[in-house]
């Protein structure tokens, strides 16, 4: 459960909207859209915690340390850092507990499901903006958070990456995990995503996707 | 040319010898996952602010107890941690990149530093503070060299998980840990430590050389962390026994010629490496 009460962000003095107020309950899957700009991201990171509200207060159900998973928009991974894709998925074993053999088992199965088993053992400097991104989406996917905050996750991948994308979203939405995923692909949104909080610099709407998204004319949140 | 018996015989003939390759060796290995982290944190030239840093307390403390151990590395320790922590300090209330605050508050302290050293008397010799005479070594500050690098290997042991994710991805680390900034303290101290005991045996600016030449050649050779590491840590030491058996035989200056080694290393991977080396083909195509 998400819950903000007259929460405002951006820039010190200056907000990006006038205060707001809604609740993600848990277990949800919701779309954030709005006009570039509109503080959608900058949303994200407040939830997340890594950036200070500038009023208001965010209520979550959840400890922010490790019950949280965040991918960012554009990684500024350094991709000369000397590391293979299969260490950077297997940090989302961090603070877990399970013993090694259940690890090995879950790193194979992650990297399988995000068609990634044969790069594993490739330096970040040798892979695609499309694989980088899948092997974040396998490291989240073995965080096991309960809170998922995506910010354009399907902004590098290919139709296929696509496809997979949307099958573990589908799929975490299943299993009772919220997540709040920004998108700028109203069509997907209105596909896939139950529920759409829309930023504008008026205030915020949150509805379901395929009310709020047949009001608004394209142009205007794309 | 060097036989095979003269690359160990000075040091079986002579204790001073023995000492400073202990010394160097221990120091080499200690300052070898420091500089591969600085490079990797793209905070290579911190060091040198902060050996520059560590000179007005070196100064100091020598101006008060003379040219004792322990008040030139407690002096120089305090100089050189407030110095990063002022430039940290800075650059967050700021909001100012770090190398910005550094580069502008080493000279402050290399300058207060020759200023000190000046009021103090001529009995120090600068020369000696920045450079360094590994062949000075004695009996404490080898302990002293031995107990820090101890100190400082396992303590990188403990934060080498915290501090590559730290380094690769902060905001990955921030959302399930704390940490982040613990294991990057931790590290910043452990820098300052070995540049304060190193300087006295090869020189504030020496050992600079020593802590970065090895990390930056290391980088030619392998993708892996532990392996960069390795290689690094073995460069040292091989740079730090050719460079002392050079200094022995042709009467140089050891800092510089323990130093100059680890330069020739780092051209060599420069044009022989593997990974990113003139001479070779990359083997993935590198992308920026």
């Amino acid at each position: 459960m998400i819950r903000c009460q007259a929460l405002r962000w951006g820039a010190p003095g200056q907000p990006l909207t006038p205060p707001v107020n809604f609740e993600l309950s848990t277990g949800s899957l919701t779309a954030v859209i709005g006009a570039n700009g509109s503080g959608k991201s900058s949303l994200l990171k407040v939830i997340a915690g890594l950036q200070k509200p500038l009023t208001g207060k965010i209520f979550l159900d959840v400890s922010r340390k490790g019950s949280l998973s965040f991918l960012p928009q554009q990684q500024h991974l350094d991709r000369q850092f000397p590391i293979s894709l299969q260490e950077l998925v297997a940090a989302g074993f961090w603070g877990s507990k399970q013993s090694p053999d259940l690890r090995n088992q879950r790193l194979k199965t992650a990297l399988e499901d995000w068609c990634l088993s044969g790069l594993a053992h490739r330096p970040l400097m040798a892979l695609s903006g499309g694989e980088l991104q899948r092997a974040l989406l396998a490291r989240m996917s073995l965080a096991q958070a309960p809170l998922l905050l995506l910010d354009e996750p399907h902004a590098a991948l290919d139709e296929l990456g696509q496809a997979l994308l949307w099958k573990h979203i589908h799929a975490w939405h299943a299993k009772g995990r919220t997540l709040v995923v920004v998108c700028h692909d109203l069509a997907a949104v209105r596909q896939h995503i139950p529920h759409t909080l829309l930023i504008k610099s008026s205030g915020s709407v949150l509805g379901p996707s395929t009310e709020l998204i047949r009001q608004q004319p394209l142009t205007q949140v794309a | 040319m060097l036989s095979a018996a003269q690359l160990w015989q000075p040091f079986h003939e002579f204790v001073f010898m023995r000492r400073a390759l202990l010394g160097g060796l221990v120091l080499a290995c200690s300052t070898a996952p420091l500089g591969v982290f600085l490079i990797l944190r793209r905070m290579s030239l911190i060091g040198d602010a902060v050996a520059h840093g560590i000179l007005p307390g070196a100064a100091l403390g020598f101006w008060f107890a003379g040219l004792s151990l322990p008040a030139l590395t407690f002096g120089g320790l305090g100089a050189g941690l407030s110095m990063a922590g002022l430039a940290a300090w800075i650059t967050r209330r700021t909001g100012l990149r770090e190398d910005a605050s550094l580069a502008a508050i080493y000279p402050i302290s290399l300058a207060s530093g020759v200023l000190i050293l000046g009021i103090a008397g001529k009995r120090l010799d600068l020369l000696h503070l920045l450079f360094g005479s590994a062949l000075a070594v004695d009996g404490p500050t080898l302990t002293g060299m031995l107990w820090v690098s101890g100190f400082s290997m396992i303590a990188m042991a403990l934060i080498y998980k915290p501090l590559l994710l730290d380094t690769l991805d902060p905001l990955f680390l921030q959302t399930v840990s704390r940490l982040g900034p613990v294991a990057h303290g931790v590290f910043l101290t452990l820098v300052v430590l070995n540049l304060v005991i190193g300087f006295q045996a090869i020189g504030a600016l020496m050992v600079v050389g020593l802590m970065m030449l090895p990390a930056a050649a290391s980088r030619f050779w392998s993708h892996r962390l532990p392996v960069l590491i390795a290689i690094a840590s073995m460069l040292g030491c091989l740079s730090v026994w050719l460079g002392l058996l050079l200094s022995f035989f042709y009467s140089l200056p050891s800092g510089p010629a323990i130093v100059l080694v680890a330069g020739g290393f780092y051209l060599l991977s420069v044009v022989f490496g593997p990974v990113h080396g003139l001479l070779r083909r990359p083997i993935l195509p590198t992308s920026q």
